[in-house]
């Protein structure tokens, strides 16, 4: 299992993020923390404010996809960076979350919405890798 | 991996994949290139994109690449899709996330010389003025009701609140309102999302140039547009912000379901699409339309900040500081639009995603004062090299559903970009050449530079070449602001 949660990924005109993860619980939380750091720099950043998030989905890719969207929509609207992800309850349909964040604007870029192009979770060494593709 | 042996060399400027390619292709996939361009679209997975939208139901003719294509995510950038109306099926993901990101250009009378003591003021003043950058909101605030307004009426409901001209209007890809525009298709997510962008910029490759025309290579035609060599101009490069984003992110989820129950087998989950006669498609068509429409009014919103600005910082000290709209045209769009299929008028549904319309001389969509020439194509280079003005042709609108090219397109990942160049060192370098640069991101600035772009001038030589639009001039930037 590699020290990192995610890494970015070469991709000609947009972004594209492989996630590492123990549980589908730490895909999912590892996930919405590489989407942030690609839009702002997260160090330092105390989190303030909590949101809960609660969604369905038929599939869980679908499901990834609706959670980083979700996040996407929570930040442009509130004007927040989310930095901690508490993963309630998971399944393949469902998702129960509380994140915490800041307020604060992106700084670094704007991500658009997170696609289903490439969109891949598949078992791996020791738990998970996913894979996104964001259009930025 | 799509390899050069599967390509067939149809033309200098033209090459095909055909249909025997893969089993699931419905028409052999195009791409306009020379062997230069060629090359770079084998370094990523466009033609593998191209090769997927061949797939997609009631397509017709071929999946269409222009030479700025590049490996996008579902679709590829640079591609046209032309599908059957009613019978074949509309996609959002081949309209893209920034629906109707588009382009701008504004004249003046005056030459550049005369306003080039002034363009460090202009640039600074156009800088505060006009909100941009990453999270930015500071647009027009809307009510829910005004919302509607402009997401059926577009552009003219700028007009009617004094944000420009009815000339203008005149002079935008469907008069800046698309038909077919329901706001009731529009969630109230993407509604909230754009309640305070309109008039933004955005971030990304968005900007605004103050730019000088250097070169004329039609006069008939430039004299018709009314451009001339020395001219000063204004281009802007803007979308449906936050609001397009939301209405494709919807669609491309809601539509999941729906290839499920049209029974439409795809190769990649982006490419998801619906009947355009179904209620599914629909309501895609009638929220794109409203984004569509959402964008034209925030480019109206812009000219109007961007013509204040100049009226504010040149009043006085020059003799004419007003701008006109030459024209505004949409390169991420699906359009029902009549071509000559098999001998008979059809009616088709075009995608555009990262390409323009480039209807030729006659169209009845096109105004007036250019319907014997053709349609203003505008297509914006990176921020170091030039724009081009071109005009549609006939030959388009028999070979590639009236489109042509949308810019350099990118051959640098924004990975790599940041990895070699440096935002400061490039600003360094541009205002070495005498291009100011106003940028909130220095990170943001250096993904956009030229070299992670392709030669814009190779690009608009094989679109002249191929006869899919003709140059008519050429802009260089002499000062550049990026969100």
């Amino acid at each position: 299992m590699p020290s990192f949660r995610f890494e970015e990924v070469e991709h000609t005109a947009d972004l594209a993020l492989k996630v590492h993860g123990h549980s589908l619980e730490e895909i999912f939380a590892n996930a919405a923390c590489g989407l942030f750091s690609l839009m702002a720099d997260l160090e330092n950043l105390s989190p303030t404010v909590s949101r809960e998030v609660h969604l369905g989905a038929p599939d869980r890719e679908s499901l990834l996809v609706d959670w980083l969207n979700e996040l996407l929509y929570l930040h442009e609207v509130e004007e927040e960076i989310y930095t901690r992800f508490e993963i309630e309850t998971l399944s393949s349909t469902a998702l129960s979350a509380i994140v915490w964040g800041a307020k604060m604007k992106a700084s670094k870029l704007t991500v658009k919405a997170a696609t289903f192009h490439d969109l891949e979770i598949r078992e791996a060494k020791d738990g998970y890798l996913a894979t996104i593709v964001f259009d930025v | 991996m799509v390899d050069k042996k599967d390509l067939k060399r149809i033309t200098d400027y033209l090459y095909e994949i055909p249909k025997e390619y893969r089993e699931d292709m419905r028409v052999p996939a195009r791409i306009y290139a020379d062997e230069r361009l060629l090359e770079a679209a084998f370094r990523d997975r466009s033609l593998e994109q191209l090769v997927n939208t061949a797939t997609l139901p009631g397509i017709v003719g071929y999946a269409l690449a222009m030479p700025d294509i590049h490996q996008g995510y579902g679709f590829t950038i640079g591609g046209v899709a032309a599908t059957r109306y009613p019978s074949g099926v509309i996609s959002p993901g081949g309209v893209g996330y920034d629906i109707n990101c588009g382009v701008r250009l504004l004249i003046s009378s005056m030459e550049a010389n005369e306003v080039k003591p002034h363009i460090g003021t202009l640039i600074g003043a156009l800088y505060r003025n006009v909100p941009s950058g990453v999270g930015q909101k500071g647009g027009i605030k809307l009510s829910p009701s005004q919302m509607d307004q402009v997401l059926e009426k577009g552009a003219s409901w700028a007009v009617k609140q004094g944000y420009g001209t009815r000339e203008d209007l005149e002079r935008i890809e469907e008069r800046g309102a698309m038909a077919g525009a329901e706001a009731r298709a529009v969630s109230s997510r993407a509604k909230e999302r754009g309640k305070n962008q309109l008039g933004t910029l955005g971030s990304g490759n968005h900007f605004l140039e103050i730019e000088e025309v250097v070169e004329v290579y039609e006069e008939e035609v430039a004299d018709a547009f009314g451009l001339f060599p020395g001219q000063l101009a204004v281009q802007i490069h803007s979308g449906s912000r936050g609001l397009g984003h939301q209405v494709c992110t919807d669609y491309v989820r809601s539509l999941q379901e729906a290839v499920k129950k049209y029974h439409i087998e795809l190769p990649d989950r982006e490419l998801v699409c619906a009947p355009l006669d179904s209620p599914e498609g629909r309501d895609y068509f009638a929220a794109m339309a409203g984004a569509a429409n959402y964008a034209w009014a925030n480019r109206q919103c812009l000219t109007h900040l961007t013509c204040h600005t100049f009226e504010e910082v040149l009043a006085g000290k020059v003799k004419s500081w007003e701008l006109t709209t030459i024209y505004d045209v949409a390169h991420n769009i699906a359009k029902i639009e009549e071509y000559e299929i098999d001998g008979q008028r059809t009616k088709l549904c075009v995608h555009r995603k990262g390409a323009t319309r480039a209807f030729g001389p006659g169209h009845p969509e096109l105004p007036e004062v250019y319907r014997a020439v053709g349609q203003p194509v505008l297509v914006p280079g990176d921020m170091g090299t030039a724009s081009y003005v071109l005009v549609g042709t006939q030959e388009a609108m028999e070979t590639s559903f009236g489109s042509t090219c949308h810019g350099a397109g990118r051959v640098l990942s924004r990975k790599a970009a940041k990895k070699q160049i440096r935002g400061d060192k490039l600003r360094a370098e541009l205002e070495a050449q005498g291009i100011q640069v106003r940028a909130g991101s220095m990170p943001g600035l250096a993904e956009e530079a030229p070299a992670a772009y392709k030669d814009i001038e190779r690009v608009v030589d094989v679109v002249h070449r191929a006869g899919l639009a003709r140059k008519v001039a050429k802009l260089r930037p002499l000062a550049v602001m990026k969100g």
